[in-house]
């Protein structure tokens, strides 16, 4: 892709104002450390035992999790894992089978709308009102709450991720109409934003500034959930993750722990033929043989004991090194 | 209830009750400006109605031609179709699209995630049916009552025209209540509108086919037609209690069922 130098001077100073406006905007959220403080230590979402059936067929099972106030929290599976699910229940859309689920303590069926009036929600389908054209529908959504100069900010939103608000809405290409879907979540300075899959369709300069978006906001104290199948952006945006497969969360933790984790990445290459069934070693995973006596594998016991088992063994090179998060991911997938 | 919902609600559905307004008193005007016609060949007409077999004109909803040749017999005979089968139509439609259209537009998302209970949400979207039912009826009715003022040849009951308008709307607040309770019933969002116009006509051919034969007379009894007295030059022409019972307690059940499956409904989008 070929960027000029000015337009690239443009984006730039786009990206300054629009960081500006967001700290003049919500400079009265979180001012003290003490407060913040106060925040992180508070679970901002309490899941308990969380379960939803659909007639027989699993929807999620069994789910327990707890969010802290001002993270960003990145929830990550395929297609059918229970993602939405689980937000859905959040969001009231549909009513869990089992369990609870809270938000900022209270309860997400029982009292969803005083939970509303501090949440901001990105859907996965950017699918606004068709015959209302984009400042229409902003200003329906920004008359539920009680936004000071809610149309200035309406159009300082609509500028930084350029939408033309007299546009309808069912002329807009897929992109724009997440954009729109962004700026309506962003509109009442919501304290959580829950967010699935929210960047299908932007292109990557618009996925930078609504990163930054999310950076500028979270110092500020809000917290962010983040539910996606794309790896990469939830690494470049979470602090912690869980990892949900089949209805059931399968591992929740810090994303920097999950790649410093014993985890490893081995390939060795042997001087002679080793047969793959001789390495039963507890702890393997994903044993792989390629040409010129190379095995690879992911190993996730104690490196001493590895070390120990291959000193018998005639070794013509040896790389331990840290798996990609992607490799972590399918480990953990396979489990 | 919401105003915000309300008013936008109000204000998307204003153009389709503005069009099936204007189609439905057109259909009255122009049916009452044949009145005149009628009076002129009056002895023409009689002579057409004694060969017609009686079940026919039963069937037309006509107890006998003298009746038919009154102004408001003629009004009542005639406009059934327009103010209380399309007036059906039209309440059967917009009630059973209100929420569902949410879900096949995959809008719920939307609503759903603003600060508002399930029940603002419905009580929003039911007083938009019920205004949007009411203005139909009174503004048709207001177009049939002048036009009955200006086709006349003597003078008409008021009171019975007012019942006649009475019933025509408790019939088409009734639909209402029905498609309402359709749509909460549909567990995967898709359009109902095809089955409920299809609903609205069937029974309305349940009811003409009851009155024509006496076999199934008695079916008759499961259309909401047959609950509405048109008989509007009858001497004694009044509210039936039973009838006005039925509609408002079937009108009150069905809301009531509605609101309790809409407040526990899973929305899929």
């Amino acid at each position: 892709m070929y960027f000029n130098k000015g337009y690239l001077l443009e984006l730039w100073n786009v990206r300054a104002t629009f960081n500006e406006i967001i700290a003049n905007r919500t400079s009265c959220q979180y001012k003290t450390k003490d407060n913040k403080a106060r925040i992180m230590n508070n679970a901002i979402i309490d899941i308990k035992d969380l379960t939803k059936l659909y007639g027989k067929a699993r929807g999620i099972d069994n789910i327990n999790l707890e969010i802290g106030e001002g993270e960003i929290f990145g929830f990550i599976g395929p297609n059918g894992a229970g993602k939405s699910t689980t937000i859905r229940i959040l969001m009231n859309m549909i009513f869990p089978t089992g369990g609870t689920a809270k938000i900022m303590g209270m309860d997400v069926v029982r009292e969803t709308k005083k939970i509303k009036r501090q949440v901001g929600y990105i859907p996965s389908d950017a699918n606004a009102y068709s015959s209302m054209d984009v400042h229409e529908f902003l200003s329906y959504c920004i008359r539920f709450y009680r936004v000071h100069n809610g149309d200035q900010w309406i159009h300082e939103l609509a500028g930084l991720f350029e939408l033309d608000l007299k546009r309808k809405i069912s002329d807009l290409s897929m992109g724009n109409r997440k954009k729109v879907s962004i700026v309506q979540s962003m509109l009442h300075h919501p304290k959580l934003l829950i967010l699935d899959e929210p960047t299908t369709g932007l292109d990557p300069l618009m996925q930078s500034i609504f990163f930054d978006l999310l950076r500028t906001e979270n110092r500020k104290g809000m917290t962010i959930f983040f539910s996606s199948h794309i790896l990469g952006e939830v690494q470049m945006l979470c602090k912690r993750v869980a990892i949900i497969k089949e209805g059931k969360i399968i591992k929740v933790e810090n994303i920097e722990t999950l790649r410093k984790k014993q985890l490893k990445k081995v390939n060795i290459e042997f001087a002679e033929e080793r047969k793959m069934e001789s390495f039963s070693i507890p702890g393997i995973d994903g044993l792989t043989s390629g040409p010129d006596n190379i095995i690879t594998f992911m190993y996730s016991g104690d490196i001493n004991e590895l070390i120990g088992i291959l000193s018998g063994n005639k070794i013509n090179n040896l790389m331990i090194e840290e798996p990609s998060l992607e490799e972590i991911f399918m480990h953990y997938y396979k489990l | 209830m919401n105003r915000n919902l309300f008013l936008k609600e109000f204000e998307k559905n204003s153009l389709s009750l503005i069009i099936w307004t204007v189609v439905i008193t057109i259909f009255i005007s122009v049916t009452m400006a044949v009145y005149p016609v009628f009076l002129k060949n009056q002895s023409k007409i009689i002579g057409i109605m004694n060969i017609v077999p009686s079940e026919l004109l039963q069937f037309k909803g006509i107890s006998n031609t003298k009746d038919f040749l009154s102004v408001l017999g003629f009004y009542a005979v005639n406009n059934i179709i327009y103010m209380m089968v399309l007036g059906s139509i039209y309440a059967i439609v917009l009630s059973s699209g209100i929420l569902l259209k949410e879900e096949y537009n995959k809008t719920a998302e939307y609503l759903l995630t603003r600060p508002l209970t399930r029940g603002e949400i419905f009580i929003s979207k039911l007083t938009v049916i019920g205004l949007n039912i009411f203005l139909l009826n009174l503004v048709t009715s207001v177009a049939g009552l002048i036009c009955l003022e200006l086709v006349k040849n003597e003078p008409f009951s008021i009171r019975a025209f007012l019942i006649l308008s009475l019933y025509s709307l408790l019939l088409n607040i009734l639909f209402g209540t029905i498609g309402l309770f359709l749509s909460v019933l549909v567990k995967r969002p898709k359009p109902i509108t095809a089955f409920s116009i299809g609903l609205v006509l069937i029974f309305y051919f349940i009811f003409t086919l009851s009155k024509i034969t006496e076999g199934i007379a008695k079916i008759g009894y499961l259309s909401p037609f047959r609950y509405v007295n048109t008989d509007a030059i009858n001497p004694a022409y009044g509210i039936d209690f039973w009838h006005l019972a039925y509609f408002i307690g079937l009108s009150v059940l069905l809301t009531g069922l509605s609101y309790r499956i809409y407040k526990r409904k899973d929305i899929y989008i």
